[in-house]
């Protein structure tokens, strides 16, 4: 049995789909989180239930990327059962879709969410005055909190398993509409389309003139999804869904449609009596279900949002939130980053003596302690950093203050010419590019998707940032680290505004978008919306360092090492940087920079431990990749080091992200081009320019 | 008294009188709930020209002043209609 969730944004389905399926789909508060469908089994009383979780839409009338990814699924997959899920405390908007929905498919269960945020803001509803209503079945439940959901899955399944559909209440439409849908209705009972679907729905998308109708389409299976997860499972999007159009069915109608429009009943006319019929409906029934408590308190968000929305006050608030996660990740934790490298040392001294206590060759002790331990003992000091950014992110993404940071911040995005919406794919970025590329696709205008499509590469990732606050940490100590950091962030910061104003230019977009985004309740986060996922990147992280960065750290050392016997400069490694090394010259790298650069292409952290088995950090030795580094390079040579490092590629992952979403291998190309000749040209301008000025 | 939902203070209410232009904005703003009829009150504005916190239908809605100039209001204030959440 294939059973959908379906609703508007943010009411909760991807928590449902967690709680049922066991899996780790992404929750938040804000809009527009789901962009692609997640399919889980589930087995219940000798049924096997297909669930997906499905992006949130506002309406079938789908136009955004994400949403035509929901509108397609019911229309093309035809699930057996509808799970509307409607938030409580904002049920007449959300009211909108369970009727557009009840049109297409009559067997849907409507769970009504958030159950606890209506009650707290005076809202009493009663369920089965809805179910009355409608002629539907209804469930509370409170998903946050597991109540409910059980009882949501087993009503599902019931009313998959009825004889026959049900029969629920239509919206009445005008009588003048009425007949118009009729005539309609008559004209296309008879065409193959009819079987397919209700035929009063269909007459109503053909008096919409919904492109879509009357054609067929055939799904076909995308097999790059299974390989995908193996890639870089930080990323994991879900399945990509693919259809191939199979033929074009014409249908009557025509004639029909012209006459209405002679008569003055144009599409926008059609869509407008329709929703407006709908929305009249919903009002007429509210009363019967709701009742609204008059409380004279204002709630908790209209208090939050005095402070935080405010004019005068919500920027300085702003600040000093994103100032609180940058420093509490990558400034206070360093003596958690020095615990575990210490720890790392220990392990590795342990190991090299059991090696030499039994004999080994020395070049199995040298791989042990100057590659493995070198390269993943390196990266992995700063899983204390991801830990507490993914803590910090999470809970301010479920908090709701994200969307305020989005509306405070919508003014800059105006300024680069960007769209509201853009934010969330570019804060995203911070935690990795992947699903900051892949955020995109809520965003309406192909083009603007595509502009902010290249700039994600330019927002710092947390690995990246890890590897640059080790670097930091060592140049820089003390107060003038943080200032330092805080300096690199703002030229990404500044970059990504020169290049949203050059690549509206290159993309030739000339609309100012429209920006339209639901500003959600705000509500404790649960224990689980923040640990949950912090642990899930943590350990995505780990599994990384011990699977790719150990490959990586070994394939390094080997190269690094041999011929063996010769120095540093003349094995395979040196040789390599020979070649790239007129590349680094004019910023004043050495080979070792080059090498390690061109390897954290592969993945970020792969630079760090490069960095660490070049500049022979022997992990038994008390001192770091980065005192190492000191000995090596003056504080200017680094801070270029850094500002390019940040600016200069984005990862492997990144790249075929960008490719699979703009489905350009030429976008792709130039977005890497950007990359590659911006950092190097900012990379030349800080190094000459900070020479001239005197830096060292 | 006809103006544009960018015209009201904050703190005001208003009924909207229609949507001018059409195509994808015009269907978004439907789906969203805004529909000749229904009222709506300005909560806030960002400063310097940034966007607008509006209130219907018991929710919170931000948009653009771009987009606010397009939905017509007019002023005179349908004192019955009570609303869901929020509105208090
Ligand atoms: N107070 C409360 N919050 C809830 C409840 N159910 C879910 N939430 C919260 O609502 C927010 C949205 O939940 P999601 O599951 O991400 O919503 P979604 O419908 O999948 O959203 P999209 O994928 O963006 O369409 C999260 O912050 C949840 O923690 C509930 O019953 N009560
Ligand atoms: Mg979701």
């Amino acid at each position: 049995m294939k059973i959908a969730l379906v609703g508007n944004p943010n009411v909760g389905k991807s928590t449902v789909f967690n709680a049922l399926t066991g899996s780790n789909q992404q929750v938040g508060n804000w809009a527009g989180k789901t962009v692609e469908r997640k399919t889980g089994i589930i087995r219940r009383d000798n049924l096997d239930i297909e669930l997906v979780d499905l992006p949130g839409t506002y309406s079938l009338t789908a136009y955004t990327q994400e949403e035509i990814v929901t509108r397609q699924y019911i229309l093309r997959e035809k699930p057996d059962v509808v799970m509307a899920m409607v938030d409580a405390s904002n049920i007449e908007r959300n009211l909108y879709l369970v009727l557009q929905i009840l049109e297409l498919a009559p067997r849907v269960v409507i769970g009504l969410n958030m159950m606890d945020l209506a009650k707290s803001s005076g809202i009493i509803l009663n369920a089965t005055e809805l179910a009355k209503a409608l002629n539907v079945s209804v469930v509370e439940i409170v998903a946050a909190k597991g109540i409910g959901i059980d009882k949501f899955l087993s009503e599902a399944v019931r009313v998959g398993l009825l004889q026959k559909d049900p029969l629920v209440h239509q919206v009445p439409y005008p009588s003048e509409l009425e007949e118009k849908i009729r005539a309609m209705e008559n004209l296309l009972k008879d065409t193959s389309w009819a079987s397919l679907y209700p035929l009063r729905w269909l007459a109503l998308k053909r008096l919409e003139r919904d492109p879509e109708i009357g054609q067929e389409w055939q799904s076909v299976s995308a097999p790059e999804s299974s390989k995908d997860k193996k890639r870089d499972s930080c990323c994991d999007s879900g399945d990509a869904l693919n259809y191939k159009l199979k033929k074009i069915i014409e249908l009557p109608g025509n004639d029909l449609l012209r006459s209405y429009e002679e008569e003055g009943w144009t599409r926008d006319h059609f869509e407008m009596a329709f929703a407006d019929a709908k929305y009249n409906y919903i009002s007429q029934i509210l009363p019967r279900f709701l009742t609204q408590e008059d409380l004279r308190k204002p709630s908790l968000t209209d208090s939050l949002d005095r402070w935080i929305l405010s004019p005068i006050w919500g920027y300085p608030i702003m600040i000093l939130v994103l100032a609180l996660v940058f420093w509490a990740s990558f400034i206070a934790s360093a003596p958690l980053g020095e615990a575990v490298s210490q720890g790392m040392a220990l392990a590795a001294d342990f190991l090299v003596n059991l090696l030499q206590w039994s004999h080994a060759p020395t070049f199995l002790m040298s791989l042990v302690r100057d590659g493995i331990f070198a390269g993943v003992g390196a990266v992995l000091a700063f899983v204390p950093q991801i830990a507490i950014f993914f803590a910090f992110f999470s809970f301010l993404q479920d908090s709701g203050y994200l969307a305020r940071a989005a509306f405070l911040g919508d003014r800059l995005m105006q300024l680069m010419g960007l769209h509201g919406k853009s934010f969330f794919s570019l804060v995203s970025s911070f935690g990795c590019n992947v699903p900051g590329i892949m955020a995109t696709r809520t965003l309406e205008d192909p083009k603007d998707r595509l502009i902010t499509m290249l700039l994600n590469p330019l927002i710092p990732c947390v690995p990246r940032l890890g590897v640059m606050s080790a670097v930091v940490a060592a140049f820089f100590p003390g107060t003038r680290g943080a200032m330092i950091m805080l300096s690199l962030l703002l030229i990404s910061m500044l970059l990504v505004m020169i290049s949203a104003l050059f690549m509206r230019r290159v993309v030739d977009q000339r609309e100012r978008s429209a920006f339209v985004m639901e500003l959600p309740l705000y509500h404790l986060p649960t224990l689980r919306n923040v640990l949950w996922p912090t642990w899930h990147k943590t350990y995505t992280f780990l599994k990384r360092a011990w699977t790719f960065i150990l490959a990586a750290s070994v394939v390094v050392w080997l190269l690094s090492s041999f011929p063996q016997g010769v120095p540093m400069d003349s094995t395979w490694a040196g040789k390599m940087g020979e070649w790239l090394e007129f590349i680094g010259k004019p910023l004043g790298f050495d080979w070792k920079i080059m090498v390690a650069i061109v390897f954290g292409f592969t993945a970020k952290e792969t630079t760090l431990s490069t960095l660490g088995i070049l500049y022979g950090v022997a992990a038994d030795a008390s001192q770091s990749i980065a005192q190492a580094m000191t000995g090596a390079m003056s504080p200017l040579k680094a801070y270029t080091f850094l500002v390019v490092y940040m600016l200069y590629i984005p990862c492997l992952a990144s790249v075929v992200t960008t490719y699979k979403e703009s489905g350009s291998l030429r976008w792709t190309a130039f977005g890497i081009a950007y990359n590659l000749i911006l950092s190097f040209i900012i990379g030349w301008i800080i190094f000459h320019g900070g020479q001239a000025l005197g830096f060292q | 008294m006809e103006r544009s939902l960018g015209e009201l203070k904050p703190g005001e209410r208003a009924c909207v009188a229609r949507i001018n232009g059409g195509g994808a904005l015009r269907r978004r703003m439907m789906d969203m709930g805004i529909v000749p009829g229904v009222e709506l009150e300005v909560v806030r504005c960002a400063p310097m020209g940034g966007p607008l916190q509006i209130r219907l239908k018991g929710y919170y809605l931000a948009m653009r002043r771009g987009e606010c100039a397009k939905i017509v209001v007019s002023g005179e204030q349908r004192v019955a209609i009570k609303h869901t959440l929020a509105s208090r």
